[in-house]
């Protein structure tokens, strides 16, 4: 499990204090889904990379990020090395834009095998397919460049990428955002896949509240910094308690069920 | 009623890259709008929208068909009433990174069409302008509105910038192309209510849009474009209660929504 326990992050300049998270706890399980929800600055992505230790320098951290136990807020840049990836795993927000545009799609999920797991050229390459069709990929699409590629094979290339070392934990940030509709959808569906049938315990995060609450075990939102409310998705977007909750609730509702 | 925008069978076909096959985006597309009404364009990427949105300014010519603004024929209108029948329109485009001059600070490029158009000695009442504009789309802050615009907007900041940019000429046709991609729940009512103001003083609308509730709050009609076709065109209301194209299907069954219980 990973337990986030108390985080707080603040960034710091030269002229200000940035406080972007303010306490918050969070539960990751193995083969459940956990999605982070809230506006655009509210701190969601801050919590998602803390956790492998992604943050910028300039980000001062206090509290505990819990891996079975262990605490990678006090861990060592090698051992997290040996975690990322391996344990615990990343698709960061723009993924699809972030390949090398000289290298196959394939050839970057290779290069990780080889570089994590050890693996020769050849038992990498032979990995590939497997890894695509988690992704919900046809294999032969690896030997492709990403400007060949539409946004929602690039989005299941980084998602193949993430799971290239079999994760037990999945961060995923913003995954949908950017493409078009039915393409989302498409993507939910195989990170839920990845959570039933992997047992990959996940964290989404998402400023598309519908999406989140649609395909979560477990629904997280947050304000400026702060965890306002945590719980089972239907009951808070038919029961929000927080004020917060309830106008972002409410201004969805205008438009989904506007006369 | 006046009919300011007619497009008439509309083929626009692109040469294919290194001698490939030619993409046709558009292919015999027709609508029309009238002064004041607003029309959705639901569409999805590489569905033709931004290709329609260019035609229609004259920027991409026709391969086939015909595009009249405010009653011109844009093939055959000069330069200068090419420049003059843009001047009446204005469009938001789906990127705000590439929508405002990044050297300007906020307010100038909000206020810079004014300028263009009204020349310095009405800076005064652009400046009051663009000032109402930005601050009816909250951003009223003076130190944002009097920095550069790179290096300190968010990109759904710059999306409220790049409204406010195109409204402050006060447009008869405004074309907009997902301006709310970027913006959180709250802020897009805010946008859409913005707009319908706007509307409501007589400013005609394209709206395009993948996703069907923007749609259907933004205009009372609506076309879904699929692959440079018009699949189906209703009512928006109707195209989300009973679409009747296998596409329209598919995207209202994909929509993100909170249901109830």
């Amino acid at each position: 499990m990973i337990a986030v326990r108390n985080l707080s992050v603040t960034y710091r300049s030269s002229e200000r204090e940035k406080r972007a998270v303010l306490g918050v706890d969070l539960a990751v399980e193995r083969g459940r889904m956990v999605a982070l929800a809230g506006e655009s600055g509210s701190g969601k992505s801050t919590v998602l990379m803390a956790i492998p230790g992604l943050l910028p320098a300039t980000a001062a951290t206090s509290g505990e990020i819990l891996l079975d136990g262990r605490d990678l807020l006090t861990c060592s840049e090698a051992e997290l090395n040996a975690v990322r990836w391996r344990r615990i795993a990343l698709v960061p927000q723009g993924a699809m834009n972030s390949f090398t545009p000289v290298l196959t799609v394939g050839r970057h999920v290779e290069e990780e095998l080889e570089v994590h797991l050890g693996l020769s050229k050849r038992e990498a390459r032979e990995r590939i397919p497997a890894l695509f069709a988690l992704a919900g990929l046809d294999g032969g699409l690896a030997a492709r460049y990403p400007h060949e590629l539409s946004g929602g094979q690039k989005q299941r290339s980084a998602i193949a990428l993430a799971l290239a070392c079999n994760p037990e934990y999945l961060l995923c940030d913003e995954p949908t955002t950017a493409l078009d509709v039915v393409t989302q959808r498409d993507i939910v569906v195989t990170l839920r896949r990845l959570v039933d049938e992997q047992g990959v315990g996940m964290l989404l995060v998402s400023h598309d509240l519908p999406l989140a609450a649609s395909v979560a075990d477990r629904l997280c939102i947050m304000k400026d910094g702060r965890l306002v409310e945590e719980g089972e998705p239907r009951t808070i977007v038919d029961h929000p308690a927080n004020p917060h909750t309830r106008a972002l609730v409410g201004a969805l509702r205008e438009l989904e069920e506007a006369p | 009623m006046t009919t300011i925008l007619q497009v008439r069978d509309l083929t626009v076909t692109f040469p294919g890259r290194r001698g490939g096959t030619p993409v046709t985006a558009l292919q015999s597309l027709s609508l029309s709008l009238e002064a004041g009404e607003s029309l959705s364009v639901i569409g999805e990427s590489g569905s033709g929208k931004t290709t329609l949105l260019r035609s229609i300014l004259g920027h991409v010519p026709p391969t086939g068909g015909a595009v009249r603004l405010f009653g011109a024929d844009l093939a055959s209108a000069s330069k200068g009433e090419l420049t003059a029948l843009r001047r009446r329109c204005a469009a938001i485009s789906q990127d705000p990174y590439g929508s405002l001059p990044p050297t300007l600070t906020v307010l100038e490029s909000v206020m810079e069409p004014w300028l263009l158009v009204h020349g310095e000695e009405e800076r005064a009442e652009g400046e009051e302008r663009a000032l109402g504009l930005l601050a009816e789309l909250g951003m009223a802050d003076g130190d944002l509105l009097r920095s550069k615009v790179r290096f300190s907007l968010s990109g759904g900041q710059r999306q409220r910038a790049a409204i406010a940019r195109a409204l402050v000429l006060e447009p008869e046709l405004l074309l907009c192309d997902e301006p709310t991609s970027m913006q959180d729940a709250s802020t897009r009512g805010d946008i859409l209510r913005i707009l319908q103001k706007r509307q409501g003083r007589g400013m005609s609308m394209l709206f395009v849009t993948h996703d069907l509730f923007l749609a259907r709050r933004a205009a009372p009609r609506g076309i879904v474009l699929h692959r440079g076709r018009i699949v189906e065109e209703s009512a928006t209301a109707e195209l989300l209660a009973s679409p009747k194209d296998a596409y329209t299907k598919a995207l209202v069954a994909a929509l993100p929504r909170l249901g109830r219980a």
